[in-house]
């Protein structure tokens, strides 16, 4: 069987490798399994820092500001100095100019209007942004909470079996949290490391599937927000003084009714203790 | 005796270009910005790229095809922009210093500094990481894309992920050396 090391170059290559031998060496190595859990959080991090805001950098592109430093071509002496070249393999195509299809040229004032429109919208669309920003958790939160289910295919299983009372009580204890109503029938419960904290993962079984529920204490929030990211879609709901609870399903089938019914009966189901 | 074109035929072809170009303009853009790190290179390069391949529309056969065709034109624009502007060294922090308002548009902070590291990345590592987490790209079609050889791609996407992780003060102990 492949050792540690081998499956770790392989999966820092493809974190989402799913190959048999990947799989039987994740099922008997509990550090390794850790490892791509830690892995796909971080890869689901890099995602979102790859998917730049395309509207913005055209509305920067249009409007440059002021204060940007001085093109690089004339610091020829610059330090840190990675050499930069074309892409490997590529041979420049032969340069010819091409005329715009039908685009018609505009006259210079014409362009400085849509350069100030451009710039007075981005403004605009920041300040939106920066407002809804503050007042929702951040998007980072439900794509960290989707990266922990990559992690923990186990959760979804679709059962009539519920989870051990002693073992619940344990989650439940590690977290200062305890069970006062009735979450319905809970399948699954687990003390997991979630952006540096220890928080139950529960697994509520409905009607029409698993809904998973995670109890994160510390990661506050002003209102309830959907998502919907990879396959998964759910709702970060608040809990004024404890945080929030972040509630989802895998695949749709299941359903978004039957995420808000669970997030409402397993919020009022949970006590919080000191 | 010139040849006649169907003006509604033309008409037509020209809208499914333009919903092509508008649908795959942002992926463009990101790849582009990603292999400049440079928001006005890679809109340039984009721009560029479109009308190279209206030009050369005739070419792409099979339109779920498009986006890869899109990819290379961009990869030999952004090659071809070295012939107009003689690149020869670039100050990373004044990269990101010039970007930082995209780097760090709306987000959280954990993703600024991701970004950061990404310019921080040399270009044969950044290229097929970018490929491969943003354009869904499969090992064997990013050594197809680059030339490499499958080997080669993995061992570059293995040191990206290591790098970018140390950049990122991520917990490198468990990480296993090459």
């Amino acid at each position: 069987m492949m050792d540690c090391a081998a499956y770790r170059r392989a999966i820092l290559a493809e974190p989402h490798a799913d190959r048999a031998e990947l799989r039987a060496h994740r099922a008997a190595c509990h550090d390794c399994t850790q490892y791509t859990l830690r892995l796909r959080r971080f890869e689901s991090r890099l995602e979102r820092a790859l998917c730049v805001d395309t509207e913005r950098m055209q509305a920067r592109a249009a409007a440059p500001s002021e204060a940007a430093p001085p093109p690089r071509a004339a610091q020829p002496e610059a330090t840190a100095a990675p050499r930069r070249g074309p892409p490997e393999g590529v041979t420049p195509a032969p340069r010819a100019v091409l005329p715009l299809p039908a685009e018609p040229r505009r006259s210079k004032p014409a362009r400085r209007y849509r350069v100030w429109s451009a710039a007075a919208a981005a403004l605009l669309a920041v300040g939106i942004a920066g407002v809804v920003w503050l007042a929702v958790p951040g998007p980072s939160l439900a794509a960290d909470v989707v990266g922990h289910m990559a992690g923990e295919p186990q959760a979804w299983t679709r059962t009539d079996i519920p989870v051990p009372p002693s073992q619940l009580n344990q989650v439940l204890r590690a977290s200062h949290v305890r069970l006062t109503g009735d979450a319905g029938l809970l399948s699954y419960a687990h003390s997991c490391v979630f952006r540096g904290h220890t928080v139950p993962h529960l697994v509520v079984q409905t009607e029409t599937g698993p809904v998973t529920v995670m109890v994160l204490a510390d990661e506050p929030s002003n209102s309830a927000v959907q998502f919907k990211e990879q396959g998964y879609q759910g709702v970060i709901v608040p809990v004024p003084g404890h945080g929030s609870l972040a509630v989802l399903e895998r695949g749709g089938a299941t359903g978004m009714d039957a995420v808000q019914r669970v997030a409402a009966r397993v919020r009022s189901a949970l006590t919080w203790t000191p | 005796m010139p040849s006649m074109k169907d003006p509604m035929a033309e008409s037509q072809k020209r809208a499914r270009f333009q919903a092509l170009c508008q649908a795959l303009r942002p992926d463009l853009l990101r790849f582009a910005f990603w292999l400049a790190r440079d928001r006005a290179v890679a809109e340039d390069v984009v721009q560029e790229t479109l009308l190279r391949a209206w030009k050369a529309q005739d070419a792409l056969l099979d339109a779920a095809a498009a986006k890869p065709w899109f990819l290379t034109i961009v990869r030999r624009e952004y090659a071809r922009s070295f012939e107009r502007k003689r690149f020869v060294t670039v100050d990373v922090d004044e990269l990101i210093a010039a970007e930082e308002p995209l780097l760090a548009a709306s987000e959280d902070e954990e993703l600024m500094e991701l970004r950061a590291a990404l310019f921080r990345l040399p270009d044969d590592y950044r290229e097929p990481l970018v490929l491969q987490v943003l354009m869904g790209y499969s090992t064997a079609e990013i050594a197809a894309e680059l030339g490499l050889s499958n080997a080669a791609v993995l061992t570059r996407l293995f040191r990206a992920r290591k790098q970018l992780r140390a950049l990122c003060g991520e917990d490198t102990r468990l990480d296993p050396e090459e």
